[in-house]
């Protein structure tokens, strides 16, 4: 299938000597929004930590367009295409916004090229370019990071629980950023607020304790209760 | 305003006791004696910088303790004294290196790493084989002692292997190279593709071994001709870069492969310590040296002490004038290349892509490698970098302080003192750290030699010589009983 852009089959992972992925299988096809669910514990960051090979899998594989990756170094992996927006906004706190960005350039001239896409879908980062990341509103240090995943030619984003504790209405300013975003590339997102994921994604993958149970369209998924009570808690 | 003062209180209480000591130094000791115990501790804080420096940029990215670092400063001395004084040692052994870094870097060239990985240990054991055949009978010893006590001008040809042997030698060594080099691409996946430059740079080096062999001699004479000042340029330029190289090699070699266990990395360090020790004394012996001044700091004569900085720029006396005392200008020398090194370092990791990656790194690496950075090269980088400015001061403290195998030691335990203070990982903190403990060192001393008088007390409180070491551990208990991430920490 040549659209499917991302493949992980069966992979399994350990921290230290806990075997936290006792297999774990999803694919993310070109183009779309696929959604990561599951209760508090349930693996979706270490799935994803497994991708960009910071918690490289033990066993299985992880292919990125047929080609495989697993076992490469983190940055090999990011150079080939693929943007992490990891869990609480780490973004560099004293570097300044513009600094954060640069950073993330892999060729001289990307931030240039990239700034107005990246300065239209969050004004505020324009508005503190100059101010350390730590002095960032956590609303506007989310924006950053989700922004930094920008810069580069990415074909694949990787993005962990972009809406935790932030205020509706960032939300919403997020949820219609990563909308954007999809028009260009390619989505793997991580979302506890279920009415986001719903709103945003054409198909999920639902984990429990470390295994991938249950995948489908998130159409479909809306309108089923019961697996939504299931795996997802009072969903 | 409570709650600000609150916050604050570090920073407040160390201003007012920086204020308290300033008046009560000023009442005790005259202006002229207070400009060189001042300039006295600045020079010593600038030498603990140019260790600290280093010391809390490893330890801010990588989470390393090092406690070579000391051992390295060391080494830099004897690398900066012996390209100084007697360069027929370095000139006999770096044709060695030379040869086996080339052969290492053909074996990446060649298609090694197709071997099966079963080879790769009887490779080993043959490469070690073939550079200890090619090594055994040298001795370095005589190298290093006849120059020295023969003046360094005798060209002592006994001292050194005849032509032939010597090329077979440096021919052996790029052998075991390449055979090593094999047995380290073996079953290593990532390693990159085979580039062209590998092979170029590995015949240049090869040429260059072959090349000095022969000029041995020749090049000795040549570097020992130089007047002194150019002869302590290159020491300084020889004793960083080599610092730098080993640092570099440490790393990789045995840093690296230990990132997931910390203890045993500090322990790894520990034990440099001790084989860096012993292998300066089997080449140097155990002995210590001493560097003379190069000609810019050692006129004497009529003119001499020079009024101030500008009259010595032109009569280069061995020192300054400061309120009518004379204050050796070599140390004004040590102070102005330690702020060189903190501009240096400040601008770098302000203002360029390395130093945004390192500022980065600190707070989070991992995120830095999901960027697409490769890290463990910027890991490598900084180490060495961190080891190159420690040698440095090692060149820079050889003529002021002389040379011995236990010269590291000391200003290792000194750094680790200003670190804490500064703060581990903190830049800011390493050099005001280094600073603190400059000076408290020099008022130390200063107290030791004529005591406190008291206005009470008719004669001079006198002190122990242990009271200025001491000094130093007192204002780190002071500081962290404030403050226990150091000034200006932020980790544990
Ligand atoms: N460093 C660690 N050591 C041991 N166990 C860990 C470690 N990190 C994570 N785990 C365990 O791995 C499991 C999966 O963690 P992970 O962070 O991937 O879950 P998650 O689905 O992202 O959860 P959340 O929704 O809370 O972010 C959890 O049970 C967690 O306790
Ligand atoms: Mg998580």
């Amino acid at each position: 299938m040549s659209d499917v852009l991302l493949e992980v089959d069966t992979i399994h992972t350990f921290i230290g000597q806990f075997h936290i992925l006792e297999g774990v299988s999803l694919k993310v096809r070109t183009g779309s929004i696929t959604a990561l669910l599951g209760r508090n514990g349930a693996g979706k960051t270490t799935t994803l930590r497994s991708i960009m090979g910071l918690n490289p899998p033990r066993s299985g594989s992880i292919r990125l367009a047929g080609e495989p990756i697993n076992g490469r170094p983190a940055y090999n992996i990011a150079q080939l295409g693929v943007g992490y927006v990891p869990e609480h906004r780490a973004v560099f706190r004293d570097l300044t916004v513009e600094e954060n960005l640069r950073l993330a350039e892999r060729k001289r001239g990307d931030l240039a090229r990239r700034s107005d896409f990246i300065m239209s879908l969050f004004p505020d980062l324009k508005r503190f370019y100059r101010h350390p990341g730590g002095k960032l509103s956590g609303g506007q240090q989310q924006m950053l990071a989700i922004a930094r995943a920008l810069v580069a030619d990415n074909r694949l984003l990787l993005i962990d629980e972009p809406s935790e504790g932030l205020a509706p209405i960032i939300v919403e300013q997020i949820v219609s950023a990563l909308r954007q975003m999809s028009a260009e590339t390619t989505i793997l997102l991580v979302e506890q607020n279920f009415a986001m994921a719903a709103q945003l994604a054409d198909e999920y993958y639902i984990l429990d304790d470390g295994r991938s149970v249950q995948h489908g369209r998130m159409a479909d998924l809306v309108h089923d209760h019961a697996t939504i009570d299931k795996y997802l808690g009072a969903g | 305003m409570i709650e600000w003062i609150q916050r604050r209180r570090g920073l407040i209480a160390g201003i007012v006791a920086a204020i308290l000591f300033a008046i009560w130094a000023s009442s005790q000791y005259e202006p002229r004696v207070l400009a060189s115990i001042l300039l006295s501790g600045l020079t010593l804080g600038a030498l603990y910088f140019l260790v600290t420096s280093g010391l809390s940029l490893i330890f801010g990215l990588m989470d390393v303790l090092n406690f070579a670092h000391g051992t390295i400063f060391m080494i830099g001395a004897y690398i900066g004294f012996t390209l100084y004084a007697n360069p027929r040692l370095l000139l006999n052994m770096l044709p060695f290196v030379l040869a086996f870094v080339a052969g290492w870097l053909l074996a990446r060239w060649l298609p090694f790493s197709s071997l099966p990985t079963g080879h790769r240990r009887p490779l080993w054991v043959v490469a070690v084989l073939v550079g200890v055949f090619a090594v055994w009978g040298f001795e370095l010893a005589p190298l290093a002692t006849t120059a020295l006590s023969s003046g360094g001008r005798v060209p002592t040809e006994q001292a050194q292997a005849p032509i032939g042997i010597f090329i077979a030698r440096t021919v052996g060594l790029a052998i075991a190279g390449l055979i090593a080099g094999a047995a380290f691409i073996i079953g290593n996946e990532h390693t990159r593709q085979p580039a062209p430059r590998d092979l170029v740079l590995s015949s240049g080096l090869l040429a260059l071994a072959i090349i000095i062999a022969p000029l041995r001699l020749n090049a000795e004479g040549w570097i020992l001709a130089l007047d002194s000042n150019a002869r302590f340029l290159l020491a300084l330029v020889a004793g960083a870069s080599g610092g730098a190289a080993l640092g570099g090699l440490m790393e990789w070699s045995l840093i690296r492969p230990l990132y997931s266990r910390p203890i045993y990395q500090v322990l790894v360090t520990l034990g440099l310590v001790f084989v860096g020790t012993e292998l300066v004394k089997g080449i140097w012996g155990p002995g210590g040296y001493f560097m003379e001044l190069p000609a810019w700091f050692s006129r004497r004569g009529p003119s001499c002490p020079s009024p101030n900085l500008i009259a010595w720029l032109q009569d280069n006396c061995a020192s300054i004038d400061v309120l009518g005392r004379p204050f050796p200008s070599y140390r004004i020398f040590i102070i102005a290349l330690g702020i060189a090194m903190f501009i240096g370092i400040a601008v770098l990791l302000r203002y360029t892509r390395l130093g945004m990656i390192i500022r980065a790194g600190v707070q989070d690496s991992e995120m830095v490698q999901a960027l697409g950075i490769n890290v463990r090269r910027v890991f490598t980088l900084v180490f060495a970098l961190g080891a190159g400015l420690a040698a440095l001061g090692g060149v820079a403290a050889a003529p002021f302080l002389g040379i011995s195998p236990g010269l590291g030691q000391e200003f290792q335990l000194q750094a680790f003192i200003a670190v804490v203070i500064g703060g581990m990982g903190s830049f800011t903190g390493a050099a005001i750290g280094a600073l603190l403990v400059g000076l408290a060192r020099a008022f130390g001393d200063q107290i030791v030699l004529t005591g406190i008088q008291l206005p009470w007390m008719s004669e001079a409180m006198t002190f122990s010589p242990s009271i200025a070491r001491a000094s130093t551990v007192l204002i780190m208990a002071l500081v962290l009983l404030l403050r226990p991430a150091g000034l200006f920490g932020k980790k544990e």
